[in-house]
């Protein structure tokens, strides 16, 4: 399988195959093959459209919009190994629509964000823990907002579709390698200058 | 793991912690989903006065949706333990057929020429309004709307 390879955060490849696995059961005529698909991809569609600033009930809209897209257009996705690229680029774009539509944006942000929080503390370990989670975001809330949406979807997204992410975060497509680095870069110094956060680490 | 993975990873798990996925996102998705004439328009979470699902207060939430064509406004209250009450508001106003879906079942009203419905006892869990094209009614619809599954 050579158009799969390992990705940037540990969770994008196997999410590629599992997804491509159900939609074929689905499409082979097992219906929960789609339950096991939204499920599958609903948290990494929520993560991605939260990236364009939508507030929670706005990205929830786009998410629905996105399952419903698929399913009425089905026949337009010939090989499951591309159902996990046309959902998230779906709802990117859905979302990026929405957002430029100025429809109720930018609940997450740094100065909201913390008053607009539920508790957080799930039995999930892989979940950083929430004093860990608030130092980091302290530094990605110091990054432009470019910079913000761009390691969002990619934390979230294995390989997202340049072209797609140029027309949305406003970056032609040749700086998007660069744009990411330098963000990375940033982010990175700032956690080094951070005690409390090389505390955590180490 | 490189340097810009392990940051990455961080990122990942920083925003499933601060900003978790609803817990019922994928089954409202579903609940929409199994209807089975796709056909419709799906309305937008326009306004919601105080959240659907934050259940405990005995206030009434109202909350409204929009479609292209039409908004309606939905004011649900407590009717007895398991029960609520839906007040439904259309606007523009007309005799539109009016469902609610349940996961138990569909019940099914008309609004009156001012567009106001209800439904008095409706089991607590996610329900779904659909509006559909009716002969007679002075609202022309091309298609049913629907709106996104909420949690009673």
């Amino acid at each position: 399988m050579t158009s799969v390879t390992s990705d940037d955060t540990g969770v994008g490849a196997a999410s590629w195959e599992r997804a491509a696995r159900e939609f074929a059961a689905w499409r082979a005529g097992d219906p929960a093959g789609l339950d096991r698909l939204v499920r599958l991809l609903t948290p990494m569609l929520w993560h991605l459209v939260r990236a364009y600033g939508l507030d929670r009930e706005a990205a929830e809209d786009v998410v629905q919009s996105t399952w419903l897209a698929l399913v009425r257009n089905v026949d337009s996705v010939r090989d499951p190994q591309a159902v996990l690229r046309w959902t998230t680029t779906t709802a990117r774009r859905e979302a990026w629509r929405t957002a430029k539509a100025g429809r109720r944006e930018d609940v997450a942000e740094p100065q909201t964000l913390d008053a607009a929080l539920p508790p957080v503390g799930g039995p999930d370990a892989t979940v950083l823990a929430e004093g860990t989670a608030r130092t980091l975001w302290r530094h990605v809330a110091e990054l432009p907002e470019r910079c913000r949406r761009l390691l969002r979807v990619i934390a979230f997204e294995d390989r997202p579709d340049y072209a797609s992410l140029s027309t949305e975060l406003g970056i032609a497509v040749g700086s998007i390698g660069p744009t990411r680095g330098r963000c990375l870069d940033k982010l990175r110094g700032l956690l080094a200058a951070d005690p409390e956060w090389s505390d955590r680490r180490d | 793991m490189t340097d810009d993975q392990m940051v990455l990873r961080a990122v990942h798990d920083m925003w499933e912690s601060l900003d978790p996925v609803p817990v019922d996102l994928a089954d409202r998705v579903l609940f929409t989903l199994q209807l089975e004439d796709l056909e419709f328009e799906l309305m937008r979470l326009q306004e919601a006065l105080a959240p659907m699902g934050a259940r405990g207060a005995e206030t009434a939430s109202t909350v409204t949706f929009s479609a292209e064509s039409l908004t309606v406004m939905v004011t649900v209250s407590d009717s007895g333990p398991h029960h609520r009450r839906i007040d439904g508001w259309i606007a523009p106003g007309g005799a539109l057929r009016v469902e609610l879906r349940t996961p138990r079942g569909v019940h099914e009203t008309h609004a009156d020429a001012d567009g106001r419905f209800a439904f008095a006892e409706v089991p607590s869990g996610l329900v779904q309004i659909m509006i559909h094209p009716t002969n007679g009614a002075t609202v022309p619809l091309h298609r049913p709307v629907v709106t996104p599954p909420v949690q009673l």
